[in-house]
C-alpha cells in the first residue's frame, strides 16, 4: 500500500515516477504548526521594532476593561521621558485612535472587520503605516491595543517583547481561572479600576494569587488610571523595559 | 471565535501540500492541539466540517484531533510532572508553583492524501 511506502515523504519533487498506479493515497507528516505563519510573521515584526529601537508590549483584555484609558493616562504621565506609538485594534470604528491621537502621539488604528483578535500580519501592515505618521518612526513604546476579547488575542504572537493582559475590578476575580492562556502567555497581569473596589466584591490577593498559580512568572500590579492608584509602578515598569 | 481563522490556515496548507505532492484528494488529517492552546476542539471540528465543504479537495475529509499532555515543571524541585489536569501541588516537594511546559501549540501532524 502507497500508505505505508512513505517513498517521498523526504524527497522533495524529484519522485512522481514510479508511483502512478492508480490507488495513489499517501500520508504525509507534516509536524508543523498552524500557527507558523504568524509566528513567521511575528519575529520579522519584533526585528523591525527592534531596528527602530523600541519596545513593544500587546495589551489583552475584555472589552471595557479600560485599556484606553489606561493608555490616555499614560501618555499624559509619561510626558517626554518615552516616546510612545500606538497601534490600535478594533473589528470597527476609529474612536480609540482618535482618543489616543488627541494626547499628542503618533497612532493607526487598524479594523479587522469582523476578526476576534489582530494577528502578525495585520500588525505587520499596521507598523509601516506607523511609520509613516509624524514621530512615528522615532519611538522607544510601541504600545498594541489588541481587540477586546480575552480570548482569541491570546494565540496570536504579534511580535511583542511583552505582553500584558488586565482584569477590571467590575468583571470580578474569576477570570484567571476561566481564561488561563491570556494569563498564561503573559508576562504582566493589571488589575485595573481599583477606584471602584469599595463597590465590588473583587478580592485583589484572591486573584493575584490564582493568577500566579497559572503562571508564577507574572507581575502582578493593581492600579487605577481614575485615582491615579498604583501608577508609579506601571510606569516605573514601563520605562524600565525600555531602558536599553 | 478564532477557530474558524485557524481552520482557514489548515485548509491553505493542505492546499500548498496537495499542490507539493500531486494530490487532489484529501482523505484524513490529524491535528494535535495543545490543552493550553487557547482552541475550543468542538468549534475547530465545526469550522473544519464547514469550511472544507467548500472546496472539492477538502470536500468529505475527515479529522482526526489528539491532544499532547502538558507537562508541569515544579518550581521548587524542578520536577517533571505529566497529569491529565493541573495538579494542585508537586508530589515529590508539595511545592504549589508549577510552570507549564508545551502544550499551547497547534500542530498539523498528518495528513492522508490521493
Amino acid at each position: 500500500m502507497c500508505d505505508s511506502c512513505g517513498c517521498d515523504l523526504n524527497h522533495g519533487h524529484s519522485h512522481d515516477h514510479s508511483h502512478d498506479h492508480s490507488h495513489d493515497a499517501k500520508v504525509i507528516e507534516v509536524h508543523q504548526s498552524l500557527l507558523a505563519a504568524n509566528t513567521a510573521m511575528a519575529e520579522k515584526n519584533r526585528a523591525h521594532i527592534e531596528k527602530m529601537g523600541a519596545v513593544a508590549i500587546n495589551m489583552i483584555s475584555s472589552p471595557g476593561s479600560g485599556k484606553t484609558t489606561l493608555l490616555e493616562k499614560t501618555i499624559e504621565a509619561i510626558g517626554d521621558s518615552l516616546r510612545i506609538g500606538v497601534i490600535e485594534g478594533d473589528i470597527e470604528t476609529d474612536r480609540d485612535a482618535a482618543r489616543i491621537r488627541a494626547k499628542g502621539v503618533p497612532v493607526i488604528q487598524l479594523t479587522t472587520g469582523g476578526a476576534c483578535h489582530l494577528d502578525a500580519a495585520l500588525v505587520h501592515k499596521g507598523l509601516h503605516l506607523l511609520e509613516k505618521e509624524p514621530g512615528g518612526d522615532q519611538l522607544d513604546l510601541l504600545v498594541i491595543e489588541n481587540v477586546g476579547n480575552l480570548v482569541c488575542p491570546a494565540t496570536f504572537d504579534l511580535g511583542e517583547h511583552h505582553r500584558i493582559v488586565l482584569v477590571s475590578v467590575p468583571e470580578g476575580p474569576d477570570k484567571p481561572a476561566k481564561y488561563p492562556k491570556a494569563f498564561i502567555s503573559s508576562q504582566v497581569f493589571i488589575i485595573s479600576k481599583t477606584d471602584l473596589l469599595p463597590y465590588f466584591d473583587f478580592p485583589v490577593e484572591e486573584a493575584r494569587a490564582e493568577a500566579l498559580q497559572l503562571n508564577p512568572k507574572l507581575l502582578v500590579m493593581d492600579l487605577s488610571a481614575t485615582s491615579g492608584q498604583g501608577f508609579e509602578q506601571w510606569l516605573d515598569y514601563l520605562k524600565g523595559i525600555c531602558r536599553k | 471565535m478564532h477557530e474558524m481563522s485557524l481552520v482557514q490556515g489548515l485548509l491553505n496548507q493542505l492546499h500548498d501540500l496537495a499542490r507539493e505532492h500531486n494530490k487532489t484528494k484529501v482523505i484524513s488529517v490529524c491535528m494535535d492541539i495543545g490543552p493550553l492552546s487557547g482552541v475550543v476542539m468542538d468549534s475547530f471540528q465545526f469550522g473544519f466540517d464547514i469550511l472544507s465543504q467548500e472546496n472539492p479537495l477538502t470536500r468529505g475529509a475527515r479529522l482526526e484531533i489528539v491532544s499532547s499532555p502538558v507537562i508541569y515543571r515544579c518550581s521548587g524541585c524542578d520536577a517533571k510532572i505529566e497529569e491529565e489536569s493541573k495538579p494542585q501541588a508537586c508530589p515529590a516537594c508539595s511545592e504549589t508553583l508549577l510552570y507549564p511546559e508545551g502544550g499551547d501549540d497547534i500542530i498539523l501532524r498528518q495528513v492522508q492524501m490521493e
